[in-house]
């Protein structure tokens, strides 16, 4: 339903803004729920009401698909919007089903985490409807706040505090920075709103070139630390390493998919295509940001032991190949880049669940422990050998044909080099996803056992590895869904 | 509508990998016996399906399959084979079924993921030779590779690791910048159909990219072939490799790339293609020193599987400098004469395709018959075997003169053909080229005949020594049949080939 610029009723508001309200009372209810029912044994349950609370959100967002409308002056509830409340809502669903027997095994305060990742989804679905620079500035520190704290959940491990720690220290001084270079484009422009300031930019390009500049570098260190990019990525090892599994799956996906969707989306509307010098400033410092955060987090991820911080440095990579994408700033680019978040989402979302049900029985996260894992769990080691042909961009996984939308873009735009420059990063990093096959099926064994999964985890892995398989092989609803969302963009 | 036996012989290898997964994997004898009945199932319809094209015409695609995949980018799931691809999906189907059925007796280690990763590596070998659609033709590029890797890995011999490794990066890096070439070519012409794209030919009037999109699908193939001077995967891969996987390696995969040579880079840029043969002949040179230099190295090599496996890029050469006689013919084909000779050239390579996967198929089935008795393959160590175990004697015997090119044995047809095209365009390669034919039949004779089967015996050392069992018997006699049929009768071979070729070259503009 297209609202146009007609006044909203309350109930139309309440109903267009329904996944976000699904998610705080979801999130109050685990908080309430923990609170009356002191016992261990039923917190069990909180798991489900998080995923019933995802659910719902996720059946609101569907039942709102096709609208057009402002909300609240700062939101936008647009195709783009949903399409990443989609993305969002899934990969947190995942994460709670990853997380289930492994945070019960390790903490008592079980509810409070739940809490949070469903208010983390909230935080998500607001960033990607977020139009107004205040708005996005108090909801990406939102996501941020709640992101440290998952992080350091695990008081008593000394690893997982540090990690907090860090990744709080990091982000409070980018989004400071960020903050800074909001405050300075409201200097100029008088407005907050992302296309009032496009329109006033539009008319003072010339005078305000070399002013604007800056503040693009500023907001760039923040969307950057948020995604993980070079030179704003120092925060992901530690964090990745430290945090527990399950919540370093989600930050490695979660902040990815809303940090993504805010760049297009400031950059789509703020820039727009009619901004030529500004454009190309903007376009420039992407394609550097894009080509060095590719090359260095696989270079550096060849030399990693640990699991997680190998996910970690291949995590910045990936993010990279998804710069590829914004740089093209088309339709094709932005088709792009939300496709490989959902198969980025899945891939590494599955590798994780994989790295957990490990870490579930033997305790450690050592690659040199893998080894024989195809003969202990051979399920294990088949999906997680997917996920890293995924990650590796081998078809017919998701990873291909996001890669393929990624290079395609890149090519369309004339921009040859540096898709020359990612597919060599593709072959750099099978060579450290290799080290994991390798420690898994040539490597003779260790230990005797059979491994099992827990079933939460099984679901998981289920879900996402005929995920990988179903964007990589049957696209057409998916790519459909997005194309629609990129046209949000582009229209007119 | 009709039966789709394209994606029935394509997914035939998928269903029945799928099937293996379920069934426990103590019951290696079910295991062993689903894989090989289902690679033979692609046999008998590989089979059909020769049949079919030669009634239809092999001039043109048959069985053709045309859906949707993904709209939005003009992607099709398109399939069809014609006399060129017939033969080599037959072949495909056979040398599997062989493979399989001869794994059967000598793998006993993790027989179910050997089975598993078999069967997809052979719907990856179809899936190449049936698409019609770039994309497809990438996606089943690639699926080969994984599976490949871990059977040289995890099955292969001392080095295997590095050998797998090495195989998996070669080829990648060549197939990353093949798929950055489909993307423009895709962008430039607006479709990825292989046969819209050749009628459309690519970058017409931009030599630079023109240039670069031929070069990037022609390493990508080269490396595949494998051509000097990208070769170096090849003789550590097909040591390390197990029996089958190295038949396989040899019979099958090589010829991906030489598939792919011509059926998209001599299509899409004849124009480049000729150039690089005539101008500036760097294809040529490359195709005439893997003959040269690939027929030296077996001089040298002492571990009969690493000669196999060197003699490879020898043979392979011809297919590289069949292709070369061809473009060079391109843009002088007005004459009958040309064009005959051109085809000819081309029909040679196709022929050398089909008849070395055969032919070396046997050499590593029987290089691995002998590992499995005596435990080394240093020829040093042999000597007078020929009266200790005289069928496999007689068997290798016809399979190493086949591999030389003897009259009345398949080998020899290709290397007839070949050098029929190469001496009327490029005569100088034609006449280096033939010295790769004495090389050969002095490493044939020399190195294989003399040093393991004339001589003294060592009583001692090789007394117990048997001969070959039922079952190798049996993997051998298709191979050796076939040998002896197309080299006493090629015509059905070359009647598919040489109508598919000349419409491939007379399609050009």
């Amino acid at each position: 339903m297209d609202f146009g610029e007609q006044t909203l009723t309350l109930g139309q508001t309440l109903w267009l803004l329904s996944p976000e309200l699904v998610l705080v009372v979801a999130g109050v209810l685990i908080l309430a729920l923990d609170a009356i029912r002191p016992r261990q044994e039923e917190k069990r349950w909180l798991p489900a009401v998080a995923l019933v609370g995802l659910g719902g959100a996720l059946i609101a967002t569907a039942t709102l698909w096709g609208c057009n409308a402002r909300v609240l002056y700062v939101l936008s509830c647009d195709s783009f919007a949903l399409v990443v409340k989609i993305a969002a809502l899934l990969a947190v669903g995942i994460v709670v089903l990853v997380a289930d027997t492994y945070i019960r095994a390790r903490t008592r305060h079980q509810g409070e985490f739940y809490a949070l990742l469903v208010f983390s989804a909230l935080a998500m679905c607001l960033l990607g409807s977020a139009v107004n620079l205040i708005m996005i500035f108090v909801v990406f520190d939102f996501l941020s706040i709640v992101s440290y704290i998952l992080t350091g959940y695990l008081r008593d491990d000394r690893l997982s505090t540090e990690a907090g720690l860090k990744y709080f220290l990091y982000g409070a001084a980018l989004s400071a920075a960020m903050l800074y270079g909001m405050s300075w484009l409201y200097g100029l422009t008088g407005a907050t709103d992302l296309t009032d300031i496009g329109s006033v930019l539009l008319h003072t390009e010339a005078a305000v070139r070399p002013v604007v500049l800056p503040a693009l570098v500023l907001l760039a260190a923040g969307f950057g630390f948020k995604v993980g990019a070079v030179p704003f990525h120092q925060w992901a090892p530690d964090a990745y390493e430290g945090a527990p599994t399950p919540v370093t799956a989600f930050i490695s996906v979660g902040p990815k998919i809303a940090g993504f969707a805010l760049i297009l989306r400031v950059m789509l509307t703020m820039l727009p295509a009619e901004l030529q010098s500004l454009d190309l400033d903007w376009q420039a410092l992407l394609m550097a940001l894009a080509a060095v955060t590719m090359t260095v987090g696989n270079l550096v991820a060849i030399w990693q032991q640990n699991v997680k911080r190998l996910l970690a440095y291949s995590s910045i990579a990936q993010a990279g190949y998804i710069l590829i994408g914004v740089v093209a700033a088309s339709p094709r680019g932005v088709t792009a880049v939300l496709l490989y978040l959902f198969a980025y989402a899945l891939t590494n979302l599955g590798a994780f669940a994989v790295v957990v049900a490990f870490s579930n029985q033997t305790g450690s996260d050592n690659i040199d422990d893998y080894a024989g894992l195809g003969k202990r769990a051979p399920g294990l080691a088949m999906l997680l050998l997917i996920c890293l042909l995924s990650l590796g961009g081998i078809p017919p996984t998701a990873g291909f044909l996001g890669k393929l939308y990624l290079f395609s873009a890149a090519i369309e735009r004339g921009l040859i080099w540096l898709a020359v420059v990612g597919v060599l990063n593709s072959v750099i990093s099978l060579s450290y996803y290799w080290k994991v096959i390798r420690a898994m099926y040539l490597v003779p064994q260790r230990a005797e056992d059979r491994l099992t999964t827990s079933p939460t985890l099984a679901v998981a892995l289920a879900i996402t590895v005929a995920g990988v398989f179903l964007v990589g092989i049957f696209p057409t609803a998916l790519l459909g869904m997005i194309e629609s969302a990129a046209q949000v963009f582009f229209a007119g | 509508m009709n039966f789709p036996i394209l994606s029935v012989t394509l997914f035939a290898p998928l269903v029945g990998a799928i099937l293996i997964m379920v069934i426990p994997r103590e019951d290696a004898k079910t295991i062993r016996r689903v894989g090989t009945a289902f690679s033979f199932l692609t046999l008998v319809l590989g089979t059909i399906i020769w049949i079919g094209v030669a009634r239809a015409g092999a001039g043109d695609m048959s069985f053709t399959e045309e859906y949707r995949w993904i709209p939005a980018f003009n992607v099709w799931y398109r399939l069809g084979v014609d006399g060129l691809s017939a033969p080599m999906v037959f072949l495909t189907g056979l040398l599997t079924t062989l493979s399989l059925f001869y794994s059967a007796r000598t793998i006993g280690e993790r027989v179910k993921e050997y089975y598993f990763l078999f069967l997809l590596l052979e719907m990856g070998m179809f899936g190449v030779f049936m698409s019609l659609d770039l994309v497809l033709f990438y996606v089943f590029w690639e699926i080969g590779l994984v599976p490949m890797f871990l059977l040289i890995g995890v099955w292969g011999g001392a080095r295997r690791e590095y050998a797998a490794i090495k195989f998996f990066l070669y080829t990648l890096v060549g197939s990353v910048f093949m798929l950055l070439a489909i993307i423009g070519v895709y962008f430039d012409t607006g479709t990825f159909s292989i046969l819209e794209i050749a009628a459309a030919q690519p970058f017409v009037g931009n030599i630079a990219l023109a240039t670069a999109a031929f070069w990037a699908f022609f390493i990508a193939f080269a490396i595949k072939v494998p051509s000097f001077p990208f070769h170096t995967w090849l003789p550590d891969a097909h040591t390390e490799a197990p029996t089958a996987g190295s038949v396989i390696l040899a019979g099958i995969l090589l010829k991906l790339g030489a598939y792919g040579l011509i059926r998209i880079a001599l299509p899409f840029f004849p124009e480049r293609f000729h150039y690089f043969v005539t101008d500036v002949p760097i294809i040529p040179i490359v195709a005439v020193v893997s003959i040269v230099y690939g027929a030296l190295v077996c001089m040298a090599q002492w571990d009969l599987k690493r000669l196999i496996a060197y003699s490879s890029v020898a043979h392979m050469g011809y297919v590289t400098l069949g292709l070369c006689a061809a473009a060079a013919g391109y843009g002088v084909l007005a004459g009958e004469q040309n064009l005959s000779a051109a085809v000819s050239g081309l029909t040679g390579a196709s022929m050398q395709m089909f008849a070395h996967g055969l032919i070396t198929g046997g050499l590593f089935f029987l290089v691995g018959i002998i590992y499995e008795r005596a435990h080394t393959r240093d020829l040093k160590a042999f000597g007078g075997l020929g009266s200790q175990v005289p069928y496999y004697y007689g068997v290798m015997l016809v399979t190493g003169f086949a591999s030389l090119g003897l009259p009345g044995l398949a080998g020899f047809w290709s290397e007839f053909f070949v050098f029929r095209g190469t001496v009327r365009f490029i005569p100088v390669a034609a006449i280096i080229g033939v010295l790769g034919v004495v090389f050969t039949a002095a490493y044939i004779l020399w190195k294989i005949v003399q040093h393991v089967f004339l001589g003294t015996l060592d009583k001692e050392k090789w007394g117990t020594l048997s001969d070959m069992e039922w079952w190798e018997k049996v993997t051998m006699w298709p191979l050796i049949l076939g040998m002896v049929f197309f080299g006493f009768y090629p015509t059905p071979l070359l009647d598919m080939f040489n109508a598919a070729l000349t419409a491939l070259l007379s399609g050009l503009p």
